[in-house]
């Protein structure tokens, strides 16, 4: 068995991809991992190395061989939370370059399934991101969010958000991966690594919210109706692990 | 009346939504709309749900009253003019302010601004108008916006807002017209329809249009049928043959269009202004002439939908289901909401609920109402005159399938999808999957449970390659019994969501812990009983 060792980002992934590809060793014989995880007798480590062209021609095959939605379901994939998911993906592709574009509908594959679960994971958060996210203005009028993903979903959430608030100022911010996406007026988004001291303390400014935030949460409060209190239903829709981050709940 | 002038907005917020909140509806569903430069927000087709309540409710909408005052009386709302309540009324600006600023947020999804009668309802629905009009225009609000006609206003002013907003509905509040003159006497049937039917007319008169440009495969309307979840009746299939009645009207290519097409024949010589001219004030007005100032907005474009309160009157299951069947058939109505009844007002025309709001009947109602709109059941297949209520122990899905056991078991790898959405446990996602995986080999049920398949129940009526999971008699009574244990918690969880429970005589729940005594145990041995 030759391991091949690489990189969470999805660029990585593609090249760890790429190299236990076209190693040619069969893909029996392969076997792609995370950097950190413990090592193993009898296999044959390679590190791979993140080169843009390798990524490149991956994606490029997948779109091109294969489909543009696959190539969505494959890079979803690719920014789940978990740790296996670079050799999972391998072997999802291999199916996917034998059945073509219908693998997945294949749900009874095991390799179709593992990515279908990862993938459908990933949505469900995304959903609930976009739902519970919270802005809250600073100073010159720029919005603030702070958000907790388990998985990377961060530039599917600047889409989304950049999309209906084009016109403002705002940045949210992945407090576990310490990312935030910076949104400038009618000129687009990026994302960049906020772990310097320069950013947490612009993010831990205190923000002057205290009447929209008295508003909302008199509004929250307003709309249940008592009769039907049922706090087990709202936590098994509004999940405890986000109201940290939500106005109404702090 | 105590009409408080000089009221902070986070009072009147207090006031206003704590009387909007037995509005059930707050879906921001229907439509997908982008965004836009130098607008503010964009909406998506599936709706989002930004907070839940502590009741579990979603909150979608900034629900508002835009006022509590009202010149009408109707028993059960809490704003009726008898009630000695704290009056008070937004502004259109600070509605808009409040809705942007609350959006720029992320806190909510637009504006559901519903009212209180204000001296006439023509008075009132301009208030609102200005509002929406400002929130558009002025403030560039491109999200989305849900706003009550209110019945009785003039036609003019309804299709005027059916422009600016994204779903309109009027309430129905109860199934019948008897009940509605005894516990609502300032309304009537006949004003609650009027701007029903008229906005049905101009989204009808919309999407011909929209089908009428596009090529023959396009527009909206067609996207609607071509989706298999949605209307099944229009596909011919053989389970209909199984069906009568409210059928017929369903079979047979594009129902919808076909009525619609009705309705144009009827007024021959008003053209293609059909359907919604009829209705509105100036006949001769061209209605898509109104589409270009408002920089071609569509008309509801999310459709419309009402709400029935449920235990405030007598009527059953059966009832209610069958005013929810026409009003999807004939109305064309995306929702039909049940607000289980909660007595707000001691009067004595109003029931008395010593277990609280009627939760359980409101959710089996929820649970056929799917069923008549994305399963294809009608209302007739689930309950009839003489079996006028559903079952407590059973969902109406599961309850019908232990009636028609004839049908039943299903083979999975062959049943049509018709049939495999018909099975208790299987959902319309379920059966896709099941038709789109199967093409790629036999499944067993191991892979239906990864199809998400609720086999705990499906597993009574699915065989794979002719199997069934376990072996079991496909007998009515042994299922039944199999069936309730699984359900029963959780119908005893819905009734009862708090810890504690009322003592009662008939309580039911607990046969299955009941002791054993000598006379089962001997009749257990013996067989006799």
């Amino acid at each position: 068995m030759t391991v091949f060792v690489c990189g969470q980002e999805v660029e990585d992934i593609w090249c760890g991809i790429y190299d236990a590809w076209m190693s040619r060793l069969g893909h029996k014989n392969v076997r792609l991992e995370p950097r950190g995880k413990d090592r193993e007798f009898f296999c044959e480590y390679r590190e791979v190395v993140t080169e843009a062209w390798k990524a490149e021609k991956v994606a490029e095959s997948i779109r091109r061989k294969l489909s543009e939605e696959l190539y969505e379901v494959a890079y979803r994939a690719a920014l789940s939370e978990d740790c296996g998911r670079a050799d999972k993906i391998y072997r999802f592709l291999i199916y996917a370059f034998s059945l073509g574009t219908g693998v997945m509908d294949q749900l009874q594959i095991p390799a179709v399934y593992e990515v279908f679960c990862m993938t459908r994971y990933l949505s469900r958060e995304y959903t609930h991101i976009i739902e519970f996210a919270r802005f809250s203005q600073m100073e010159e009028g720029v919005l603030l969010g702070k958000i907790k993903p388990n998985n990377d979903l961060l530039s599917l959430v600047a889409l989304h958000f950049a999309d209906r608030l084009s016109g403002e100022n705002w940045i949210l911010y992945d407090c576990g991966r310490k990312k935030a996406v910076v949104h400038q007026a009618g000129q687009g988004w990026a994302i960049v690594h906020a772990d310097s001291s320069q950013w947490q303390e612009r993010l831990n400014k205190k923000t002057d919210e205290e009447t929209y935030e008295g508003l909302w949460k008199t509004f929250h409060k307003a709309i249940a109706i008592v009769q039907r209190t049922n706090i087990k239903c709202q936590q098994n829709m509004l999940p405890l692990r986000f109201r940290p981050y939500m106005t109404e709940f702090n | 009346m105590l009409i408080q002038e000089e009221m902070g907005i986070q009072e009147k917020l207090r006031i206003l939504s704590d009387a909007a909140k037995y509005d059930v509806s707050c879906s921001s569903s229907g439509i997908a709309r982008k965004g836009k430069q130098g607008t503010i927000g964009n909406t998506l087709a599936a709706g989002i749900c930004h907070s839940f309540a502590a009741d579990g409710r979603c909150i979608s909408l900034l629900k508002i009253l835009f006022t509590n005052q009202c010149i009408y009386d109707c028993r059960y709302c809490v704003n009726r003019c008898s009630n000695d309540v704290v009056r008070t009324a937004f502004t259109p600006a600070e509605v808009c302010t409040l809705t942007i600023e609350f959006y720029r947020r992320n806190y909510i999804e637009g504006l559901f601004l519903s009212s209180g009668i204000l001296y006439s309802p023509d008075y009132t629905m301009e208030q609102i108008y200005e509002t929406l009009y400002r929130l558009r225009n002025e403030y560039h609000f491109n999200g989305y916006i849900h706003v009550k006609a209110i019945p009785g206003a003039s036609p003019e002013l309804i299709e005027r807002m059916g422009f600016l907003t994204d779903r309109m509905s009027v309430n129905l509040e109860l199934p019948t017209a008897e009940g509605l003159k005894r516990l609502a006497p300032g309304k009537s049937r006949e004003k609650i329809l009027a701007p029903m039917r008229q906005v049905q007319r101009g989204i009808a008169a919309q999407n011909l249009k929209a089908l009428g440009e596009s090529r023959p495969g396009g527009g909206r309307l067609q996207k609607r049928l071509e989706d298999p979840g949605r209307r099944l009746a229009d596909s011919p299939n053989p389970w209909w043959d199984f069906k009568h009645g409210s059928l017929q009207t369903r079979k047979g290519g594009l129902p919808g269009l076909e009525r619609r097409a009705g309705d144009m024949k009827k007024n021959p010589a008003k053209g293609r202004e059909i359907g919604m001219a009829d209705t509105i004030a100036h006949p001769g007005r061209n209605v898509w002439a109104a589409l270009q100032p408002m920089n071609q907005r569509l008309f509801v474009p999310a459709g419309q939908s009402t709400q029935m309160i449920v235990g405030a009157t007598p009527e059953s299951d059966y009832h209610m289901i069958r005013v929810a069947e026409a009003l999807y058939q004939n109305y064309d109505l995306k929702r039909v909401f049940y607000s289980a009844f909660v007595r707000v007002n001691d009067d004595g025309l109003l029931p008395v609920l010593p277990g609280g709001p009627p939760l359980l009947r409101e959710h089996r109602l929820y649970q056929a109402d799917w069923l008549l709109r994305f399963y294809g059941f009608g209302a007739e297949e689930l309950l009839s005159e003489e079996r006028p209520n559903f079952n407590i122990l059973l969902d109406p899905k599961c309850d019908w399938a232990l009636r028609h056991l004839e049908r039943f078991p299903v083979e999975v790898n062959r049943a049509d999808y018709a049939a495999l959405l018909r099975v208790p446990g299987l959902g319309v996602k379920s059966a896709r999957r099941i038709v789109a995986a199967r093409r790629g080999g036999a499944l067993d049920f191991p892979d239906l449970k990864k199809m998400g398949v609720v086999l705990k129940r499906a597993m009574y009526f699915l065989t794979c390659s002719g199997r069934t999971m376990v072996p079991f008699r496909l007998d009515e009574d042994f299922i039944t019994s199999q069936l309730v244990s699984v359900e029963h918690k959780k119908a005893w969880d819905i009734e009862n969501h708090g810890s504690y429970r009322q003592l009662s005589l008939f309580d039911d729940y607990q046969i299955a812990g009941a002791p054993v005594s000598r006379e089962d145990m001997a009749s257990a041995v013996t067989g006799l009983m």
